[in-house]
């Protein structure tokens, strides 16, 4: 199974076909055909038992992340099960993983994503945070060969302005709540993600970065510029920094500079009304 | 020239600091996502096995 998200080829191989693997459905999406991978992944079944020692992040959820001797480990847990339900081993520079599913748990499931959320997005932004671009928490829409990012955090309105593009036959939505945001030599990309959010709206396409919107909910359209630090705080606020490693902080907020510099970061106040497309257009 | 340097200066603006709120439990992917499962998220939707209540959406 080959998947490519924000640019990234992921290869997962599994050998055992009694444990047969699909994607999730919005991920499905993001298969692609046979390709040189940026990412190889085994998938195997068995028992998972707790890594020893302290971690090294946790997450308050269902992951915690230790250090091993070969890099990084990612353990699962949910009330299901005493023991994690997934382990996701990766080297340092995750470009190669395994996924150990615990048998028990998923025993007469019909098929397994071993990508299952929130490990895809984790393997995404640890590739994106050693120096590869940025994950938002925002509302990535394609309008006339460019893109436009609408950032927030939950609550915000992204899905409400996904919505409202949808309806224009002009518009592509990349995603209505997380999209990336990559360099390369011929400029920033905004990416759509599998991650979607109330819409649910979710593309593999992409499109030249064009301008960056930090929304705010008002009762009527207005834009107000932003120095380029309050700029950088909010988009920082509303991505997935890898908290637990000073050098991603220190890519990441870097980057987003990089981003303030390069494009519009502008604050949106904005009314859920159909005039809203045209006025960003004219922004 | 020395009006001319004058010209160029910015005008000094005291240092502000400004508080941004971080959500650690969407920044860390502590949450549930609506993506979730085949049959879509949602309050016990789906194969969501995060511990937290679904209630608690990331998006």
């Amino acid at each position: 199974m080959h998947l490519r998200v924000a640019g990234f080829t992921i290869h997962i191989a599994h050998a055992d076909r009694s444990w047969p693997i699909a994607p999730a459905a919005a991920a499905s999406a993001f298969l692609v055909d046979p390709a040189p991978a940026d990412v190889e992944i085994t998938v195997q079944v068995g028992r998972c038992e707790a890594p020893a020692g302290a971690p090294v992040f946790e997450s308050g959820g269902s992951w915690r992340l230790f250090r091993t001797a070969d890099g990084y480990r990612f353990s699962f847990v949910s009330p299901r099960s005493s023991a994690p339900y997934k382990i996701a081993d990766f080297t340092p520079d995750f470009s190669s993983g395994r996924i150990t599913l615990h048998e028990p748990f998923f025993a007469g499931m019909p098929a397994i994503d071993p990508l299952e959320y929130p490990l895809d997005e984790l393997l995404i932004i640890s590739l994106l945070a050693r120096g590869h671009g940025v994950e938002l928490h925002g509302c990535g829409i394609l309008d006339d060969q460019s893109g436009c990012v609408f950032v927030g955090q939950s609550g915000a309105g992204k899905s409400t302005i996904a919505r409202l593009w949808l309806e224009d036959e002009r518009a592509v939505v990349l995603s209505d709540d997380r999209i990336v945001v990559r360099a390369h030599a011929d400029g920033l990309w905004v990416y759509g993600t599998p991650w979607h959010g109330e819409a649910p709206l979710a593309s593999p396409r992409r499109a030249v970065l064009k301008q960056i919107f930090l929304l705010r909910q008002l009762d009527r359209h207005a834009l107000s510029a932003l120095s380029r630090t309050d700029a950088v705080a909010r988009m920082f606020a509303a991505s997935f920094p890898i908290l637990h490693d000073a050098a991603a902080v220190e890519f990441t907020l870097g980057f987003l500079d990089r981003v303030a510099a390069t494009v519009p970061v502008r604050e949106l106040g904005f009314a859920p009304t159909r005039s809203l497309i045209e006025f960003v257009r004219s922004a | 020239m020395e009006d001319q340097d004058n010209t160029r200066k910015r005008r000094y603006e005291k240092p502000e600091i400004t508080q941004v709120d971080l959500r650690p439990e969407e920044a860390v992917l502590a949450a549930c996502k609506a993506s979730t499962g085949q049959g879509g998220g949602g309050p016990g939707g789906g194969n969501c096995r995060a511990p937290v209540p679904c209630s608690s959406l990331g998006s």
